[in-house]
């Protein structure tokens, strides 16, 4: 993608803004990443714990951009098949049986074993050639004239195999089909690769890319992801829900809430017509930020203190 | 620009952050993408490049702060600075810095009165007015903080302070910073004005003061940089070579860091080969009967799939004293390995015998070690003990699993049950015997080391962390 076709990635400041327009509220740190690997036509492996905007990130790319997103879905087992590109098969089959009449009219005439070969050889490959190909995400992301949003999506769910694969992709944007050759991309597709780090992702690969590790959010930009998500919750409990996220996020949970469940719980809040916390409403909506049922009973016990911290907080902090 | 980012770069590598040639090529992409007006934006441009962990990104902030906030000694404050290089870059974080320079320069020395004070002594004491003309003076006297600056550069070269290697060595290169600088005037002119009764002595005496304050600074900046990386390379050798139960209490952390170090190594060298075997061969059969349906056309290949088989390995520990610091070094690495080993399950012993695998699950490694330690400690019974573990465990034993035993099989003269351990070693894929104690003192006193030997498929000594990363070499390539 050549960057005078798309005025949006010009600077930082653009990015951030295009992003808010879109509803995406990113941290200076994430646009730079966008605006670099732009500029760069490096691919970005993004990494954090579940849940705070990391797919949300390519998503809102592509929307920005108008560029049709393309996805793959990591997982065990995936191959080259599924991801790069596959013959079709029955098709191929269907062709070698209709074209099995033509065979007489071709052969016709030919003397003994070699010649009819030879004849034979003259005709290529016809049954490996694009017609016959099926692609699959990544070499149709190659194939696109205008460029496009390619997510390698939970990366370090796929086998070690198939990280290699990916090398030649990512550096040189080419594909290598034995049958046919190289297939370069069209245009340069912008490449987002995301990672939970339940493994650690080979250095070769991280090597081409650029690292964007997105952590949870400050208080004052998770505010401001929930005033353009669900905008119609008022400012003091909106103050209020998140500071008692974060302040869930520093017990020792098996899985802390991230940034969908703030905006799911905000979400049930405002259908409860809640305008601020209390224990009770908190205990009973509980299961939209945990999901485990340690986590629930963990907390449920110093509910009332978090609770009447938070409201504090948010008081104080109108007076001040 | 490019040369102080390759420095940059040099010092992230000596602070373990790896960086390739090729990242250095990146990075200087980035810079120019990024321009380097704004510090912040270049910093997190250059993280992304660089640091490709969280805790590599936590090395670089580090770094970045340190490499490019030197603003040499106070003397190199903003103002209308004309060195290249990191000064200027320093400045750009601060945007009031038009206020900043304005306030330091309003509280710097107003070299006047001092200067005529000083000229005044000057007349009586040839060895201060030998100081008055030298350029040290001069600069220190106007507060240039450049040219001080430049100065300060000068004289670490000279001293060849980029070469220090260890902290011991921070007095000497100071001396000699001192000594290139051109300290010995000031020293001079001291001793002659103390002698003479001089008032101007003590204005001298802070000047002396506040220059070697900003070169022990100095050295100090450059010694985090550059050789605190070397001399912790140095650290870590020495430990890796040491009996784990003299390593000093103070050092137990480096060493469950070197642990981690040296497991995320093996796991990286043994991780692919599981893989690669796991890939199955044509099944033929199936292939033919698939084809059928396609008269007879084999284009639908089916592969045989790979018997997955689980490999599994028995951690056994003995946590009486004598072992305790072992098996905590073991059960450490082992656990370190959860990426690449197979299932672990660990029992700890000294009297009698439990698993205690659960402890891992719920505490991180070492609380739950300690945990260990607390309720299994005591005087060692190996019979029973491997009466227990059989019960418990026989039954899971089968020619999938490996068996650790960690023990310096020293057994008080109890009934050693070595028919016990010898159906485990029949039934086991490998049962494998470490033993702390060198080879030497096996069989002396009460060990029955030599009896439980003969039960094993591989026993071997094991007292450091070379020998305990070797043995776990041979282990994930012995389970694969």
């Amino acid at each position: 993608m050549k960057p005078e076709d798309f005025p949006q990635l010009a600077s930082v400041q653009q990015i951030e803004q295009g992003f808010e327009s879109h509803g995406y509220i990113c941290s200076r740190k994430i646009a730079t990443a966008v605006f670099l690997a732009f500029q760069l036509r490096k691919p970005i492996l993004v990494e954090g714990p579940p849940g705070v905007g990391k797919t949300e990130l390519a998503k809102t790319t592509a929307l920005l951009l108008g560029t049709p997103l393309i996805r793959l879905q990591c997982y065990e087992g995936l191959d080259e098949a599924k991801a790069l590109y596959e013959w079709k098969y029955g098709k191929q089959l269907l062709y070698t049986q209709v074209l099995k009449e033509k065979l007489g009219d071709l052969l016709q005439g030919a003397k003994g074993l070699a010649e009819s070969v030879q004849r034979l050889h003259q005709f290529g490959d016809i049954f490996y050639s694009e017609d016959f190909l099926e692609p699959r995400p990544l070499l149709k992301a190659m194939q696109q004239e205008k460029g496009a949003i390619l997510l390698i999506d939970e990366i370090d769910k796929s086998d070690y195999e198939f990280e290699s694969l990916l090398l030649e992709i990512l550096s040189d944007y080419q594909i290598s089909i034995p049958e046919i050759g190289t297939v370069k991309a069209r245009t340069t597709p912008m490449v987002f690769l995301t990672s939970n780090n339940t493994r650690d992702i080979s250095d070769a690969l991280k090597r081409r890319c650029l690292h964007l590790y997105i952590p949870f959010p400050t208080v004052g930009l998770e505010e401001r992801i929930i005033r353009s998500r669900v905008p119609n919750v008022d400012e003091r409990l909106r103050h209020q829900l998140v500071e008692f996220v974060h302040s869930l996020r520093q017990l020792d949970l098996k899985k802390a809430p991230a940034i969908s469940e703030t905006i799911d719980w905000a979400r049930s809040l405002l259908l409860l017509h809640a305008d601020q916390l209390e224990t009770e409403l908190v205990r009973s909506t509980l299961n939209v930020l945990l999901k485990f049922e340690e986590d629930i009973q963990s907390t449920e016990a110093n509910l009332g203190n978090m609770v009447r911290e938070c409201r504090k907080e948010s008081a104080s902090g109108e007076t001040g | 620009m490019q040369s102080s980012l390759v420095s940059f770069i040099q010092v992230l590598r000596s602070h373990e952050v790896r960086v390739s040639p090729a990242e250095t090529l990146d990075a200087v992409d980035v810079a120019s993408t990024l321009g380097y007006t704004d510090r912040a934006l270049l910093r997190d441009g250059l993280a992304m490049t660089l640091a490709k962990t969280p805790e590599e990104e936590a090395i670089f902030l580090q770094c970045f702060d340190d490499f490019f906030g030197l603003d040499l000694a106070n003397y190199a404050l903003p103002s209308d600075t004309t060195s290249p290089g990191q000064a200027s870059d320093a400045n750009t974080e601060y945007p009031t810095e038009g206020t900043d320079a304005a306030a330091a320069t309003a509280t710097g020395n107003d070299p006047e009165p001092h200067f005529e004070t000083l000229s005044k002594a000057a007349e009586e004491s040839p060895a201060l007015s030998a100081l008055m003309q030298s350029s040290l003076m001069h600069n220190l006297l106007h507060n240039d903080r450049n040219a001080m600056a430049m100065a300060m550069g000068q004289a670490a070269r000279e001293a060849g302070l980029a070469d220090m290697q260890m902290f011991t060595q921070k007095g000497q290169f100071t001396r000699r910073m001192l000594d290139a600088l051109g300290e010995q005037h000031i020293r001079d002119a001291v001793v002659e004005l103390e002698q003479s009764g001089n008032p101007a002595l003590p204005l001298v005496q802070r000047y002396r003061d506040v220059l070697r304050e900003q070169v022990r600074d100095y050295v100090e900046r450059e010694y985090l940089l550059h050789a605190e990386g070397r001399s912790r390379q140095f650290m870590d050798d020495i430990l890796s070579g040491v009996r784990l139960n003299n390593i000093e209490h103070v050092y137990l952390h480096k060493v469950q860091e070197l642990i981690r170090k040296m497991a995320r190594k093996l796991a990286s060298r043994h991780s692919p080969r599981r893989r690669r075997q796991k890939r199955g061969q044509l099944n033929m059969p199936r292939t033919l009967r698939r084809g059928i349906a396609n008269d007879g056309v084999m284009f639908d290949l089916h592969w045989r799939r790979a018997r997955k088989e689980k490999p599994q390995i028995l951690a056994v520990c003995d946590v009486s004293g004598s072992v305790a610091a072992y098996a905590k070094f073991l059960l450490l690495f082992l656990y370190s390995l959860q990426d690449v080993l197979p299932k672990v399950r660990s029992f700890a012993f000294s009297s009698h015998l439990g698993e205690v695998s659960n402890y891992f699950e719920d505490y991180s490694v070492e609380e739950a070690i300690e945990l260990i330690n607390r309720k299994y400690g005591g005087a060692t019974d190996y019979g029973s003990s491997l009466l227990d573990f059989a019960s418990l465990a026989m039954d899971d034993i089968n020619s999938n699993t490996t068996v650790i035993v960690l023990g310096d099989a020293r057994n008080n003269h109890g009934e050693p049950r070595l028919d016990l351990l010898q159906s485990i070693y029949q039934r086991s894929k490998q049962l494998i015997w470490l033993n702390p104690e060198s080879r030497r003192s096996w069989g002396s006193g009460d060990s029955e080391m030599l009896r439980y030997q003969s039960a094993c498929h591989f026993s071997a000594e094991c007292n450091n962390l070379k020998q305990l990363e070797r043995i776990i070499d041979q282990l994930l390539k012995s389970t694969r």
